[in-house]
Parts: structure tokens; sequence; C-alpha cells
């Protein structure tokens, strides 16, 4: 066997070296499979040693696992299972990657920088949009541009830079009003003349928990989360209530038939 | 002499020998050195027409002189690999610099390339001396032995080195076609013995979403 240098260059892995399900570098994440199995998302699997087999989640055979730890199968094809035996190397766009640890506890993630998960925890979509959450108990890996600071709450935080949360089920908005009241403050909130700061407006954090937040206001491309039922009281679910009430805000073209038109269900 | 300066920059002292590096890519230089450009990458006529047909084209300078030359291309990650008598495939994109000892070809990949999205063909470079390449994100380096073949996502390779065989992996089925495909439907075996360079970062392929 000939040796290549190691000594002087680039560290030189092989499935003996390689960590088990810690990262190679800051970018890269080692996984290992012992007849395991791992959920992770499309395309972000670079190399692997041993035997794998990747099946999309709609594959017949894993019809039990998806059932129980995977709640949102209208976005299933975005995932895939890994199985079988070896070392697999995962990375997303040169992003950083870090595992988390979770036990018995939830936490919720923005849906773009979750990477893969372990089938011991049930994957959910978040009533907010564009947000997963992950209940239960295992190691999941996610990404995010910059290293990931760990804050606990109360806490306002830029929307750009929050990557997730757990344990604290209280985010709502917050807008600074005092700076936004009055037309003058409409106007400037509105066209940025007059000296907006551009961070009148931020998530709001309370109770116990931790959140996550990624260094820098750089958002990692949304993965689709799937759509919600068309239910009212469903955020998101674009299934808009049609009381009367609900469209009084909307203002009614003429030539419209307005209320008959939905009294006749058209 | 190549060292890196943090990892994104390609420090070269030289001693009145000369290396040839992609066109542009100098930074800064100490002492006195001479730039110039290697029509068709200093492979001569041969070299340049193969280059022209296979769409391998790389525009190589020489530098000649005596001090430190550094090297930088757009921010991107440098990884030193040396040769000794071995020969290193690589996208002639992701070449930085070469020592002028070494002799640059192009070569047929195969299916590989087309998987890749970035052509039939690919660099090689082959002698003893020391080469840098360059990655989105470092690049991992995987040792392939007998009893450890590897395999590696087409848009995450990056240049493989020694004597390795490769082989083409399709996943397609049935399935891939209603979209629920393994999200990894071509993938690239090595087999034999050498190392290969990944980048933790996939470049688009014609495979991306299959």
């Amino acid at each position: 066997m000939t040796t290549y240098p190691g000594a002087g260059g680039p560290t030189v892995y092989d499935p003996m070296t390689l960590p088990v399900d810690d990262n190679v570098n800051k970018y890269t994440f080692c996984v290992e499979l012992k007849g395991s199995q791992w959920f992770l998302q499309k395309g972000k699997m670079i190399a692997y040693y041993g035997s794998m087999e990747f099946n999309g989640v709609g594959h017949g055979r894993l019809d039990r696992l998806v059932r129980t730890s995977f709640h949102s199968p209208l976005h299933a094809s975005d995932w895939v299972v890994a199985e079988g035996s070896g070392k697999m190397l995962l990375a997303d766009r040169a992003f950083d990657v870090n595992s988390y640890d979770l036990e018995d506890g939830n936490l919720t993630i923005r849906s773009g920088n979750l990477l893969a998960f372990q089938p011991s925890l049930a994957l959910k979509q978040s009533i907010v949009p564009g947000f997963l959450t992950l209940i239960g108990t295992g190691k999941f890996v996610a990404a995010s541009n910059g290293p990931v600071v760990f804050m606990e709450p109360p806490i306002r935080v830029d929307p750009q830079a929050l990557v997730g949360w757990a344990d604290c089920p209280s985010p709502c908005h917050h807008y600074d009003h005092g700076y936004m009241t009055g037309l003058l403050g409409g106007l400037r909130a509105m066209t940025g003349i007059g000296g907006a700061s551009g961070e009148e407006h931020q998530f709001e954090f309370v109770g116990a928990g931790t959140v996550l937040l990624q260094s820098s206001e750089t958002l990692m491309a949304e993965q689709a989360t799937g759509v919600v039922p068309h239910e009212p009281g469903v955020p998101g679910g674009g299934g808009v209530p049609t009381g009367p009430s609900q469209q009084a805000g909307a203002p009614r073209l003429p030539g419209q038939l307005g209320d008959l038109q939905r009294r006749f269900g058209l | 002499m190549f060292r890196l300066q943090g990892s994104k920059v390609l420090a070269v002292d030289m001693t009145g020998d000369a290396v040839k590096a992609k066109n542009g890519s100098m930074v800064a230089y100490d002492g006195q050195m001479a730039f110039k450009k290697m029509t068709g990458g200093g492979e001569g006529i041969r070299g340049m027409v193969t280059r022209r047909l296979t769409g391998e084209q790389m525009t190589v300078m020489e530098v000649r002189g005596q001090g430190t030359c550094w090297f930088a291309d757009r921010a991107s990650e440098i990884n030193l690999v040396s040769l000794q008598g071995d020969k290193l495939y690589v996208e002639s994109s992701n070449l930085l610099a070469t020592d002028a000892g070494l002799r640059t070809g192009t070569t047929f990949t195969g299916l590989r390339g087309a998987s890749q999205g970035n052509g039939l063909f690919t660099t090689t470079v082959e002698g003893h001396g020391q080469a840098a390449i360059m990655s989105d994100g470092p690049a991992v380096v995987l040792r392939v032995s007998r009893q450890y073949p590897l395999t590696v996502d087409p848009g995450a390779y990056i240049a493989h080195q020694g004597n390795l065989n490769q082989s083409f992996q399709s996943g397609v089925t049935f399935r891939t076609l209603f979209g629920e495909g393994g999200g990894e439907a071509f993938q690239i075996r090595f087999e034999g013995d050498g190392l290969v360079y990944v980048q933790p970062s996939e470049r688009n392929t014609i495979a991306g979403d299959v």
C-alpha cells in the first residue's frame, strides 16, 4: 500500500480516523451508521465510506419509520432516509455546521437550517410558518451562516439572525412603536427617509429556554415546510375564513358580485 | 516552496525557480519577479489545441524570480497537494498553482465529468513537486484503500490523486420520476489506492435536485 504524505500537508482521513457523529472541520460533519437510519435533507451528503442506501421518504418500506418520526407529509420530497453501515460526510454550501443533542426536549428551527436528524426525534411543522419543530431525544445537525450563539430569554432578536429556539413557547413580534407612530413615523418606516435604523422590528422571547442566533444576518435559503391544512384558524394555511367580518377590510371593486357571490358559494 | 498564509492565501518562496499559476491570481510579491503569460497553459501547440477542443481552458502565467510571491483567487480556500511521481486529477477551474517542473495535461473523464456539469475532460498534473488547488470551504482529504472504497457526490468532488478507478453509480429509479428519488441520484465510486479531495459545498449539477 502506497502511503501519501500526510505530514506537513492537510490531514488525511480514512474510515478509522474520521470522527464518530462529530465535526470533521467547521463545515463538515461525519455521521456513523451501523445499520441505523438518519433523516437528511436531499443533496447534503458529500461522500461516504461503506455501503449505504438513500431513499426518498415516500419509499414504501420506510412507511413505519416515517409514520413515527416524520410529521409533515407534504414536504416529504425534500427529505431522504440514509441507511446502511459506514461513515457519511454532510455539508451545506460551505456554511458552518454543528450538531445538537436534545434530551426529551423540543426545539424549533428555521426550515433551511436543518440538515439531518436521528429518527428518534420527531420532525413536525411548526405553527410559525417557515419553521420546523423537533421533539424527543436524539441528535440533529444544523447549518448556520457563521457560528451559532446561545441566548437566554427575555431577549429581542433580529428576524434575520434567528436560527431557532428551544423550550420557550412565546415567540412574538415586537415593534418600536414610539418611533413609528404618527404620520411622519409611518413615512419614515416605509421609505427610510429621515433615518430608519432598519431595526424597528424584532422577535421577542420570554420565559425559560434558549434562543439560537447566527452571527450574520444573511438568511439561508428557505426550504419548503409543506402546506398546512386548509382550515380556519391555521396560520399560513391560506384557509381564509369567509365570514363577512374578515372581508370588511378588502375594498370591493365595482362589478363584483360581493356578498351575493359568496352566498351562492361561488 | 509552497506554504499557506491563512487558509486563503498561498505564499511561494522562490530562489530563481518558477511556478505556473492561474492568470491574474498574484496578489502581492516582494523581491524580483517576472510574470509571463503562457499561451495554451505552457503545453505547446498540441496542448493548446486539445484544451480548446475539450473546453478545459486554462489561462496560466509563469512566475519566475527571487523572493516571495502571494497568490489568491476570489477568497477560495486553498489546499496544498504534494506529488511524488503520481498523478493529480483536478478541474482546471480549481487549479491555482503548480511547480514549474510538474507536467499538466488533459484527460477524458467520461460520465463523471458529465454528471458534475463541468465537461467530459479534466486537467492532470504529474511529476514531483507541489500544487495548490482551490475549493469552496476547506477540502476534506479522504484516503481510499483496497478495503475502503469511497463514494462521492459529483458536486462536492474537486480532485483526486493516486491509482484510483472511478466508476459511475446511478441511483435513478422509477421513483425519481415521481420526485421521490433519494436525492443522490448520481455518485462516483472510487476504488484502489489514493486520496480524494471533497469540498463542503455542492456545485449545481444536472442531477442537483433529482
